[in-house]
């Protein structure tokens, strides 16, 4: 069972690109080598199912070791690693950096929204003359959408709708979704009035009957993993048929530094440090996968120097680390005296959203003053309680005793978060590099990071804003706190979403990209992106199904050209 | 609130706890099964180490960080809690869900948030200590919710913020709220009809 070198294939990253590379290659009967910078994870034994806050340190509340909360699955990280730093230059925009340390990576934690990116997106500068086309269409992709999503689970199941650029899945690809609790039947109206569709969700969750996996529980958020493996983890779904195969073979607390190169210029393996134990190692095979996360997978490359490559390998064009790109952010949250009083219900519901509104204003663009769009996704209901309940009384109320606890009653589940998540157009402010100076624990350099925000994407944030506020004025409601109009206050960090990609991007030749259409470099054969560092542009659906469905696609290329002898 | 001397608060620390807490700050006396009150904290170094980046999630370990409290704060922290939310009907109250003790867990923490938060609650609470005969603690009481005192107005927000969210937290706080999730189910119907009655007949009043 145990798989020895010579290996196939290393992959760098054990997240959805590196997982779904992994799935692929070794049931193509490849050897495959999988480095993990963090620790081995068990999420049958380790997720927090069922938790109460009240179990734990300080009720769960995130602090600096767990900046999403206790019960977060994050291992080892959140805007800051132990020992790994990274660095903003002078001058830019703020932007953070989300890295957990182990197997599975970010999937583990992340939020199971599924959706396709549409034709348009692949295509954004052909419609609109702005930031770039991917060198394929929806066409090229959508036989790998289908594929992915019946293979990972997805809900969201709906009679096909034709919305633009808002794919419809072809029927059997989907499972349907739990109806529309009490906050969404409610906001749904709104909308409705506005002339905005409300669709279901797409949601990496099984919520219904499927072959060699469990049902959802329809409790307990999924941002804490999942024991029974009913929402997609790369260490629930991906890596144990992997692992079945008898080919791969996991290597955990191995941190990457440098893909490893032949005299004729071919990659023959990487080397990386050991995390626990500082131990420096170089393994070897026929060919190497990067999907270490685009920031980690550009700074592989940057500090992979030799003659052949000064300035970092695949840069001699100087493309690794540029159109750095993240989703804009923007939320409101309202409070709503219509929604208070009602008879308790259980809105637990299935980790995601039911339903969400896609981007309505592809017809208007031009009237808007920015280009592209934003979906929203809302959050609301009777949660579990947590340290915030306070924050349901009014400022000024001092009551206490039956009266306190009859407003608190009364007001339970009565609030509802509204969030943008847009579209942003690379922009040459964006991108990283390697620090002059900084080096982490192990003295390897660190990533420098350069961010500006657009105008497109400011402006859409105040746009989002304005959504918002009368979308909860016609609710009845009013938003809480302070809100901020000014989109360039609105808009949320660089790198906050979350959905950092672009750095090591595909295109049609060596001088515009760094990568073909299979992540396959341009600079040496048998080097291959398999994560999100690829994408060309950055639509407003979060990207891990797009990075699952094209780490697919380019692994198949590879267990072609494998086949072939041409690597 | 009545002039009745209120019952001491008896810590709800359970045994595996106290255990941990000998270890770090020393002695502790031990009163009936799994409920100790704790002695005053001398000797040993008290340990303001955080959790760390990778604690057990699935069975949390207690916070490890020693508290700071001494029993008069304590017992004013109950005092306080049960100003607050006393217990009603069925509901019990904020101390006998162990409410100081996690007051104590809160502001003993060696975290950004609750660092800030700290002075704000033990300053108040030292205030409190010292008006602790029966007239004058129900003045006291009476008067904070009013207080045009900016540090005690200030202590006042916090401390009733933290005792909700303590309170509220657990599984008698999730009854009394009206929490009836984070129970397996095989399906989710959605809301009954009842609800979505309800919602409807709200939704008509906005015009929509």
């Amino acid at each position: 069972m145990a798989v020895a070198e010579p290996y196939d294939v290393i992959i760098v990253g054990s997240g959805a690109g590196g997982g779904m590379s992994a799935y692929h290659l070794t049931k193509s009967g490849l050897k495959v080598l999988m480095l993990e910078a963090g620790r081995h994870y068990d999420p049958a034994a380790e997720t927090p199912m069922f938790n109460t806050n009240a179990e734990a340190p300080l009720r769960g509340v995130g602090t600096p070791d767990k900046p999403f909360g206790f019960y977060d699955a994050t291992v080892d990280g959140g805007w800051q690693v132990p020992d790994e730093p990274y660095t903003v230059a002078e001058g830019s925009e703020p932007f953070i950096w989300w890295r957990p340390r182990m197997l599975g990576g970010r999937t583990n934690h992340w939020g199971r929204i599924a959706l396709r990116f549409g034709p348009l997106d692949f295509k954004p500068k052909t419609r609109d003359g702005l930031g770039y086309d991917w060198p394929i269409a929806y066409e090229d992709v959508a036989p790998w959408y289908d594929k992915t999503e019946k293979l990972i689970g997805v809900s969201g199941a709906a009679a096909a709708r034709n919305l633009l650029n808002t794919p419809d899945s072809p029927p059997g690809c989907l499972m349907e979704s739990a109806p529309p609790r009490a906050f969404e039947i409610f906001y749904a109206r709104a909308f409705k009035a506005m002339g905005i569709p409300v669709i279901p969700m797409h949601g990496a969750v099984v919520t219904g009957q499927m072959e060699g996996r469990n049902t959802c529980v329809f409790a307990t958020p999924c941002g804490r993993g999942c024991a029974i493996g009913a929402n997609f983890q790369s260490t629930t779904v991906l890596l144990p048929p992997a692992m079945a195969t008898g080919n791969l073979k996991i290597i955990t607390n191995a941190l990457v530094y440098g893909v490893d190169l032949d005299k004729a210029g071919k990659a023959k393996g990487v080397s990386y440090v050991d995390r626990r134990t500082g131990e420096h190692h170089s393994v070897r095979a026929k060919s190497v996968v990067l999907a270490a996360g685009s920031g980690e997978t550009a700074r592989i490359l940057l500090n992979s120097k030799s003659s052949l490559f000064p300035n970092g390998l695949c840069n001699t064009h100087g493309m690794v680390g540029r159109y750095l790109m993240d989703s804009v952010g923007t939320g409101v949250t309202g409070r709503f005296p219509a929604m208070e009083g009602l008879p308790p219900t259980n809105d637990d519901g299935q980790g995601t959203q039911h339903t969400y509104i896609p981007w309505w204003g592809y017809e208007q663009q031009k009237a808007l003053g920015f280009a592209r769009g934003y979906h929203i996704e809302i959050g609301g209901g009777r949660h579990m309680p947590s340290m915030g309940m306070a924050g349901l009384l009014r400022d000024d109320d001092t009551s206490v005793g039956d009266d306190l606890r009859a407003t608190l009653r009364h007001r339970f589940g009565s609030t509802i978060g509204f969030d943008g998540r847009g579209e942003m157009i690379p922009n040459d402010d964006c991108y990283c590099e390697i620090d002059p100076t900084a080096k982490d624990k192990w003295g390897i350099p660190v990533l420098r990071f350069h961010w500006k925000w657009g105008e497109h994407e400011t402006n859409q944030a105040a746009h989002a804003v304005k959504t918002f506020l009368e979308v909860i004025d016609r609710l009845g409601g009013k938003p809480e706190g302070h809100v901020e109009t000014d989109g360039r206050k609105a808009i949320s960090k660089g790198g906050e979403m979350i959905h950092e990609i672009g750095t090591a991007r595909m295109g049609h030749n060596d001088a515009d990209s760094v990568v073909n259409q299979y992540g396959q470099s341009w600079a040496v054969k048998n080097l291959f992106v398999m994560d999100g560092a690829t994408m060309v542009s950055s639509p407003d659906k979060n990207p891990t199904l797009s990075i699952l469905a094209l780490a697919w696609r380019s692994a198949d290329n590879l267990a072609t050209l494998a086949r072939q002898g041409a690597l | 609130m009545s002039d009745q001397i209120p019952q001491a608060y008896v810590s709800k620390i359970d045994r595996r706890t106290a255990l941990t807490w000998i270890g770090v700050v020393g002695a502790a006396t031990a009163v009936g099964a799994g409920v100790v009150v704790y002695g005053p904290k001398t000797g040993g170094q008290p340990s303001t180490r955080g959790y760390g980046t990778d604690p057990k999630l699935a069975k949390p370990e207690p916070a490890p960080w020693s508290r700071i409290m001494v029993p008069a704060q304590l017992q004013t922290a109950a005092i306080l809690a049960d100003f607050i939310l006393p217990a009603s009907g069925a509901a019990p109250s904020a101390s006998a869900l162990g409410v100081p003790d996690f007051i104590d867990e809160w502001v003993s923490a060696p975290y950004p948030d609750q660092l800030r938060d700290r002075p704000i609650i033990m300053n108040g609470l030292n205030a409190l200590v010292l008006k602790a005969g029966a007239a004058e603690r129900a003045a006291a009481l009476a008067a904070l919710p009013g207080s045009g005192d900016p540090a005690t107005h200030a202590f006042w927000k916090k401390f009733r913020r933290l005792t909700i969210g303590a309170y509220y937290t657990t599984e008698a706080g999730f009854k009394d709220i009206g929490y009836i999730g984070n129970v397996a189910r095989a399906s989710d119907p959605g809301p009954s009809d009842e609800v979505k009655a309800a919602v409807e007949q709200q939704l008509q009043k906005l015009g929509l």
